[in-house]
């Protein structure tokens, strides 16, 4: 927490309008300095340069003169060579004047007038010079004398140019310029040391924020991505708010993110015995990392402490927690990553089972791998492919209460067989198509099925007993009609023999819905029945707002009727109810003489159960209508088709 | 006759005044001294410029740098000076020097240039023509007041 707070300082407001002021600063000084340095960089060098040249020319010719006129009055006198530097100085004060190169230099301070008064003091002595040359005079010291004041000034005008003034000045600019330039050099590399810092710390808070979630400060799932190992001795567990969707959809986030606070409080309470780590997947999921050699009693506190009355407006709202636990050096892998996904498997099973929790232990470890082997073999078989599971069907006959050998119908049952796991139950089979959307191709190959099966039993032998169908889930759909027509009646199974069988809790979606399905197909003929009619919440309410005509009483109605009269009398009750509804009762799990005796003193129905027949295979229950056809139905003959 | 006397020395001293100015070209082997008249009985060639020294556009004359250094002989040469009356030189490679298209200007706007005109002679390269030699590196191959050429 320590750290946390100098991380807070650190990115505090006044920090960071300091470092942005430094920045600006910064910024600035650059700016004047580069300012300053555009004025110095205005003053071209090359003019300063060529200034200095032309002025050390004038220097120089101005001595060559000089020394000549010095010399006439020896034995080197050279007349020819006093008159040529007399007119290449003359040349050089014209040049200065005139030419277009040398205007920096005149125009540079007084130069020009200076120049100006130079010239015309040289030209002044020409007609003196010329006397003298031609030898109308000898005064040459006269002359000397003219000259002195004349190099004097001279030499004045180079000295004020080159040490004076603004070139002085100018070298003193360039200086403070280079010492600027040095300062800011070493104040940019300290702030940008110190901002890289700056970020390089800010870059580490982040990454570290990142790994927490920010309305609870627990860790999150970023944290698991960096999470390197977890001890075997911990158990993983897998949590989630079970009615949290609830309270986000009734209430808002504000009460959701309340349920969040408070389910977290009661997991650390039921955790307080231990050392653990609580991490954050979601306002509703957490991941548990907990030591425990107790994984029951672990789960007992967590249950009892996540079971809780959640108080929100006035309204009371039951919480609950769902765990998912993979215990403490249990599985057989010891990466992290595989028994974290096997704690969300549990939590994912236990939701899928309505439970509130469930242990990743050997029983649902193989549960889970029988589920996928069963899935695998689905798969294959219903793509027709090669598969290590094999789907069947039997048929149990429904027979009439008259007669125990007058078989009315069947109830076409599925039976699957895995090689390695042997017989499947039907149920699961039928769940895991559901949970895989397999549904419908189940459907379909089962339809396919019986009509292969069975055709011949109506074409050629004109059998009109019911076949009873049990519909998965997903066959209730608009594409009903259309598999019913293509694969059941198209093959040649009368619309009149088929009986959909449809259970209280599929049908509870919507009997608007399931009523239109219904509709379409009994206008073709087919039949439908109400399927273990008295296990559902709200049987009644099925029984009058559904369009069948078949009722399928639940075997828990028949069992121990031969022991209570109430039982026997609540059987009658429902039977009566039925044929008052017009409603055609089958009633289920007849399982001895007693039972089938009651039955058919009650009358009017039909009976499925194993008294009379079991399920078996379509070859005997075709053998089992061939041998009693004559001696049951007399008002049906047997045709021999030609 | 002291008068005609005077009177010849002052024509052979006006003669000396007078005398043609001249170019003094040289190398290791030997030197040749051009008058302006023989400069100028070379091929000329005009080049009408904008200059550094005066405002809007010169015609200068005389003889291409490349026909007055082939009178001594270029082959062999690897430099070339140039040196002014006031003592002022530069030098440079023959090639490069060769490459500006520079006259040796024996007159300025058709009349001959006294020194204080910058003359006798005046190294001038065709800067409107050519704009790229305008550049001050090339400048200072503008010598004025030519007195001698040097080659090595």
């Amino acid at each position: 927490m320590g750290s946390r707070s100098a991380a807070q300082r650190v990115f505090s407001r006044p920090v960071v309008v300091t470092l942005f002021v430094a920045l600006v600063l910064l910024l600035g000084a650059s700016f004047h300095t580069y300012r300053q340095d555009q004025e110095l960089q205005s003053v071209s060098l090359a003019e300063l340069r060529m200034a200095s040249w032309n002025l050390a020319q004038l220097g120089h010719e101005a001595d060559e003169f000089g020394h000549e006129l010095r010399s006439m009055t020896t034995v080197a006198a050279d007349q020819d060579q006093l008159l040529l530097q007399y007119d290449i100085l003359w040349s050089r004060y014209d040049y200065l004047l005139q030419s277009r190169e040398s205007a920096p230099t005149r125009n540079h301070s007084d130069n020009e007038s200076r120049l100006r008064s130079l010239f015309s003091q040289l030209r002044a002595m020409e007609t003196p010079l010329m006397a003298l040359v031609s030898g109308q005079r000898s005064d040459w010291d006269t002359l000397t004398m003219q000259w002195q004041p004349q190099r004097l000034a001279l030499q004045q005008l180079v000295v004020d140019n080159f040490v004076g003034d603004e070139t002085g000045l100018l070298m003193d600019q360039v200086q403070a310029s280079r010492e600027r330039l040095s300062l800011l050099s070493v104040l940019t590399l300290v702030v940008v040391a110190v901002i890289l810092c700056y970020l390089a710390f800010a870059l580490i808070y982040i990454r570290r924020q990142s790994r927490i979630d920010q309305q609870t400060g627990l860790p999150n799932a970023n944290y698991l991505q960096v999470l390197q190992s977890v001890d075997v001795g911990q158990a993983i567990i897998a949590c989630e708010i079970r009615d949290y969707r609830v309270v986000l959809s009734e209430y808002g986030t504000d009460y959701a993110a309340d349920l969040t606070h408070t389910f977290i409080d009661r997991l650390k309470v039921g955790l307080e015995l231990y050392s653990f780590q609580l991490v954050q997947l979601s306002p509703s999921e957490f991941v548990i990392f907990v030591h425990t050699g107790d994984t029951g009693q672990l789960v007992r506190q967590l249950l009892a402490s996540v079971h809780f009355d959640w108080m929100v407006h006035d309204a009371v709202l039951p919480v609950r927690g769902i765990f998912g636990i993979d215990p403490a050096g249990a599985g057989p892998t010891l990466d992290w990553q595989d028994r974290y996904q096997q704690a969300q498997r549990c939590l994912a099973q236990a939701e899928r089972q309505g439970l509130d929790h469930c242990i990743n232990n050997q029983d649902l470890r193989k549960q889970l791998m029988e589920e996928r082997l069963v899935h695998a073999g689905l798969v294959r078989f219903l793509a027709d492919e090669p598969s290590s599971l094999s789907l069947s069907l039997v048929y149990q006959p429904i027979v009439s209460t008259g007669n125990i050998k007058d078989i009315r119908g069947a109830e076409v049952l599925l039976r699957a067989w895995q090689e390695e796991l042997g017989p499947v139950p039907p149920n699961r089979v039928v769940e895991l198509c559901e949970r895989f959307g397999l549904g419908r191709q189940l459907g379909r190959w089962l339809f396919r099925q019986v009509a292969m099966e069975t055709r011949q039993l109506y074409t050629d032998l004109g059998f009109q007993g019911t076949l009873s169908i049990n519909l998965n889930p997903a066959m209730l759909a608009d594409e009903l009609e259309t598999d019913v027509r293509s694969l059941l009646l198209d093959a040649g199974i009368p619309a009149s023999c088929l009986c959909m069988e449809i259970t209280e809790d599929n049908a509870a979606l919507n009997f608007g819905r399931i009523n239109e399905l219904i509709q379409r197909l009994s206008q073709a003929g087919v039949g439908f029945a109400l399927d273990d009619f008295g296990t559902g919440h709200s049987s009644l309410e099925y029984v009058r707002e559904l369009k069948i005509d078949r009722l399928k009483i639940d075997r828990c109605f028949v069992q121990g009727i031969e022991h209570s009269a109430g039982k026997a009398r609540f059987l009658g009750s429902i039977i009566a109810m039925a044929e008052q509804g017009f409603l055609k009762s089958v009633v289920e799990g007849v399982e001895n003489e007693a039972q089938w005796n009651l039955v058919r003193a009650m009358g009017g129905s039909l009976v499925q159960g194993f008294f009379a027949y079991k399920p078996m295979l379509f070859s005997d229950f075709l053998a089992e209508i061939l041998t009693h056809w004559s001696t049951v139905s007399t008002d049906h003959t047997l045709e021999v088709s030609s | 006759m002291t008068r005609v006397l005077l009177l010849l020395f002052f024509v052979i001293l006006t003669g000396q005044a007078q005398a043609e100015p001249a170019i003094t070209l040289s190398d290791a082997s030997g030197s040749l001294t051009l008058v302006r008249s023989e400069l100028e009985a070379f091929p000329q060639t005009v080049i009408e410029t904008e200059t550094p020294y005066y405002e809007g556009k010169v015609t200068f004359s005389g003889p291409s740098l490349r026909r007055v250094l082939e009178a001594l002989g270029i082959e062999g040469h690897q430099e070339v000076t140039f040196r002014a009356l006031n003592d002022y030189s530069v030098t440079g490679s023959v090639s490069s020097v060769l490459d500006l298209d520079a006259i040796v200007a024996t007159r300025r706007n058709g009349a001959a240039m006294s020194v204080r005109q910058r003359g006798p002679f005046w190294i001038m390269l065709p800067l409107t023509e050519r704009p790229e030699l305008d550049d001050p590196q090339y400048h200072r191959y503008m010598v004025w007041q030519l007195a001698a050429i040097e080659l090595k």
